[in-house]
C-alpha cells in the first residue's frame, strides 16, 4: 500500500514557509480591508464620526443613482482607455520587438523617461498645450485653421487623452515582452503552410500575445479606475470619476463611512469586471480546446 | 550627579535625547513620536555639517505660508526650538487628520476658522483665556477683538483670527465691468456659457450660490430650502466651463480672457496675480439681494491643541504668528496675498502693497458680506453638490 501523501496545506514545512506571507497579507491587506468594511456601518454627522452600527451608508449608496452614474462613467472611461492603449501599443511594441531592433534600447529609454516623468507635470503640460491660447491652437492658427479647432480641453476626450498618455507604457512593455517571447519559427511555419502576413498575424502572433494583452489590460484598467488628476485638470472637473468622488467624500465631506463604502464598491466592481473577463477568456479557451 | 540611561552615550547623542524630551522618566506616545522625529533629524544631520541643537521640538499644522522662514526663523532662534510643519492642503482634511489622532502630535494649528471652531466641540482645542492675549488684541481691528463670536464654542475662545479676505466673483476688468457683477446673475446668463469657472473648494462655491437663491446657508435649512440650493447649483453647472481646485488654472483663465469670471474664490485668488502686476484682476462682492448680504468673509485662525506638551511655547508661537512683523510677511506671500487681522500691519504697507491687497476696498467687502462660520446643513449641501455634478455629466 502506497504511503499516504500529506495534503499540501497541512504540510508543516509549507505552513512555516507561508507564514511570513500570511502575516504580511493579513496585516497589510486583509486587516485594513476589514476595518474599512466595518467603518461603512458607522455614520458621520457634522464632520464627526459616530459609532452607530447601522446600514445608513449602504442605504444611501443603493438609493442614490449618482454614485452609480459616476461608477459607470469610471468603468466606461477605463475600458475606453484600455482599448485605446492596446490599439496604440500593439504596433509600437511589435515594431520594437521585430523591426527596430537596432534602436530598441534607445526607444525603450525614451518611453521609460516619458513614463517616469511626474504625472502632474505631464498632465499640466497637456493642459497648457491644449488650452484655448495654447500651443495646439497657435499651430493650427498659423496654418490658417480655425484657432479653436482643438476645443476639447475640459471634456471627457481630454481626460481620456491624459489617461492614455499616462498609462500607455504599461501596454507597450507588457506587449513587447509577449511579442519578444514568440518563437519566430511558428510564424515562419504559418507562412510555409500558406498563410499570408495578415492571417499569420491574426492566427499566430495575436493568440500568442494574449498573456501580454491580458496583463496590460488588467494593469491599465485597474489604474484607470483610480485616475483622479486627469478628470480634474484635463476634464475640467465637470465629469468626475470614482477616485475624485471618493477623495471629495473623505476630504471635503469628511464622511469616512461613505468614503469607505464607495472605496469598497469601486474595488468590488473592478475585481468583478476583471474576474468576469478572465472567466470569459477562460471559457473561450475551453471552447477552442474542445 | 545622577546617572541617567543615556549618560554613557557621547555628548552629541545626549543633546539629541534631551532635545527630543526623552530624558525624563517614562515615554509617552508624544515623546516617542517626537523622539522618532529627532532620530530622523539626527540621520538628516549626518548629511549636513551642522546638527540641530534646539532644546525643544514643536509641530505646527498650517497652510503653506505660515511656515515661511522669514516668520519662523526668528521665533526658532529666539526660543531655541525646532518646528516640524504639517502642511494642510484643505481645511476639512486637516481637521480629519487631527480627529484621527494627529492632535496628539500637533501643538498649534492654523486653518480656516470654521474648522478651528470645530476643534472646540471635538474636544481637541485648548480654550484660550482672552486676558492672556490682551497685548495681541490691542492692535487688532475691532471686528476681530474678543468676544469674536465665530471663534467661540459655548462661550469659550477657541482660537485667534489671523488672516482674512472675501469670497466673491473674481473678474478681469479688461473683459467685464465690476458693475455687471453687482449680482451673481452673469453666472446664469446663457451668453456666458462656458466662460464661468467654479473653484472646487468644498463649501466655498455652494454658500454664495445659496445666498444668491435667497437662502441663508448659515441657518438651519428645511427640505424646501435645500431644494432651492439644488436648483441654483444645477443652473450654475449648466454654464460652467470648468471646476478647478488649483488656483493657477483659474488665474490663467482670467488673465488670458478665456474665463469671464470665477466664483467660489475671491481675494485669495486675485491678490497673488495683482502682486505680479495684473491690477486688472480683482475680487468684488455683489450687493445685498433679498435682504441677504451676498459676500462671504473668510477668516483663518490659529488654535493651540489641548494635548500639547508645551503650552507656553505654543502660546508664544501663536502670538508671534499674529504679530505686526509676521502679519506683514503673511499678508504678502508669493502664492497668495491677504489682509491680516492685526491693524498695526497697515503701517508697514506701501501704497503698492495696499493696492495689491485691495485695502481700500476691504471694508466695503466686509459690509456687504456674511461672516463665514459653520453652516448647519453643509453635509446635505455637499451631498447635493455631488448629485448635481454627476447629473450634469
Amino acid at each position: 500500500m502506497a504511503e499516504e501523501v500529506p495534503r499540501r496545506w497541512r504540510d508543516p514545512e509549507l505552513l512555516v514557509k507561508a507564514l511570513p506571507t500570511v502575516i504580511l497579507q493579513t496585516t497589510c491587506f486583509l486587516a485594513p480591508l476589514v476595518m474599512t468594511f466595518l467603518l461603512t456601518f458607522q455614520r458621520s454627522r457634522n464632520f464627526q464620526l459616530q459609532w452607530t452600527w447601522d446600514l445608513w451608508t449602504w442605504t444611501d449608496i443603493f438609493s442614490k443613482p449618482h454614485y452609480w452614474t459616476i461608477l459607470l462613467h469610471t468603468v466606461f472611461m477605463a475600458v475606453a482607455c484600455v482599448a485605446i492603449c492596446l490599439v496604440i501599443a500593439f504596433p509600437v511594441a511589435y515594431g520594437l520587438a521585430t523591426r527596430f531592433k537596432a534602436w530598441e534600447n534607445e526607444i525603450k529609454v525614451l518611453i521609460t523617461f516619458a513614463f517616469i516623468t511626474d504625472a502632474t507635470l505631464k498632465i499640466y503640460g497637456w493642459a497648457l498645450f491644449l488650452d484655448k491660447n495654447g500651443m495646439a491652437n497657435y499651430l493650427l492658427g498659423s496654418l490658417g485653421l480655425s484657432p479653436e479647432i482643438v476645443a476639447f480641453l475640459f471634456t471627457d476626450w481630454a481626460t481620456l487623452l491624459g489617461m492614455v498618455y499616462s498609462l500607455l507604457a504599461f501596454a507597450i512593455f507588457t506587449l513587447y515582452l509577449s511579442i519578444s517571447n514568440i518563437d519566430r519559427s511558428l510564424i515562419l511555419a504559418a507562412y510555409d503552410a500558406g498563410a499570408g502576413k495578415l492571417r499569420a498575424h491574426w492566427e499566430v502572433t495575436l493568440p500568442l500575445c494574449k498573456p501580454g494583452i491580458w496583463a496590460g489590460s488588467v494593469l491599465i484598467f485597474l489604474l484607470s479606475v483610480g485616475a483622479f488628476l486627469e478628470p480634474k485638470v484635463l476634464g475640467g472637473g465637470k465629469s468626475p470619476m470614482s477616485a475624485e468622488l471618493i477623495r471629495q467624500t473623505f476630504e471635503t465631506r469628511v464622511n469616512w463611512p461613505l468614503g469607505a463604502a464607495l472605496t469598497l464598491m469601486l474595488m468590488v466592481v473592478s475585481v468583478f469586471i476583471v474576474l468576469l473577463f478572465s472567466r470569459l477568456i477562460g471559457l473561450k479557451r475551453a471552447g477552442l480546446a474542445s | 550627579m545622577t546617572k541617567s540611561w543615556y549618560s554613557d552615550l557621547p555628548q552629541y547623542y545626549q543633546r539629541q535625547i534631551k532635545a527630543a524630551g526623552l530624558d525624563e522618566a517614562g515615554l509617552t506616545r508624544r515623546r516617542l513620536l517626537k523622539g522618532m522625529a529627532a532620530t530622523a533629524g539626527v540621520a538628516m544631520a549626518g548629511l549636513s555639517s551642522r546638527p540641530s541643537r534646539a532644546a525643544a521640538q514643536m509641530t505646527y499644522m498650517c497652510w503653506e505660508g505660515y511656515n515661511d522662514p522669514r516668520i519662523m526663523d526668528p521665533f526658532k532662534k529666539a526660543n531655541d526650538v525646532d518646528i516640524a510643519f504639517d502642511l494642510i492642503v484643505d481645511s476639512p482634511g486637516g481637521f480629519a487628520k487631527l480627529q484621527a489622532g494627529a492632535s496628539r502630535e500637533v501643538d498649534l494649528v492654523s486653518s480656516d476658522m470654521p474648522w478651528i471652531t470645530r476643534l472646540g466641540p471635538a474636544g481637541l482645542a485648548h480654550e484660550l483665556n482672552p486676558s492672556e492675549y490682551e497685548d495681541v488684541y490691542a492692535t487688532f481691528y475691532d471686528q476681530f477683538k474678543p468676544p469674536f463670536e465665530p471663534l467661540l464654542h459655548e462661550g469659550k475662545t477657541i482660537g485667534v483670527a489671523t488672516r482674512w479676505g472675501w469670497v466673491g466673483p473674481c473678474i478681469n476688468t479688461d473683459i467685464t465691468k465690476p458693475e455687471v457683477w453687482k449680482t451673481y446673475d452673469p453666472v446664469f446668463d446663457d451668453a456666458n456659457k462656458g466662460k464661468i469657472c467654479v473653484m472646487d473648494w468644498g463649501d466655498w462655491p455652494i454658500l454664495p450660490m445659496a445666498l444668491h437663491a435667497g437662502i441663508d446657508p448659515y441657518q438651519e435649512l428645511d427640505q424646501n430650502a435645500l431644494e432651492e440650493v439644488r436648483k441654483v447649483l444645477r443652473a450654475m453647472f449648466k454654464n460652467t466651463r470648468m471646476l478647478v481646485a488649483d488656483l493657477t488654472q483659474a488665474q490663467k483663465g482670467l488673465l488670458d480672457g478665456s474665463l469671464l469670471g470665477c466664483i467660489g474664490a475671491g481675494s485669495y485668488l486675485t491678490s497673488a496675480v495683482r502682486k505680479q502686476g495684473h491690477k486688472n484682476i480683482i475680487a468684488v462682492v455683489p450687493e445685498p439681494k433679498n435682504g441677504l448680504k451676498q459676500g462671504i468673509i473668510w477668516v483663518e485662525a490659529t488654535a493651540i491643541l489641548k494635548d500639547t506638551d508645551q503650552p507656553e511655547l505654543a502660546q508664544k508661537l501663536l502670538k508671534h504668528v499674529v504679530s505686526k512683523e509676521s502679519g506683514h510677511i503673511l499678508s504678502l506671500l508669493d502664492s497668495t496675498c491677504n489682509v491680516v487681522t492685526n491693524k498695526a500691519v497697515e503701517e508697514l504697507y506701501t501704497p503698492e502693497e495696499r493696492d495689491i491687497l485691495q485695502v481700500d476696498y476691504m471694508w466695503k467687502a466686509w459690509d456687504n458680506s456674511q461672516m463665514h462660520r459653520i453652516a448647519p446643513n453643509i453635509d446635505e449641501m455637499l451631498a447635493i453638490w455631488q448629485e448635481e455634478l454627476a447629473a450634469a455629466q
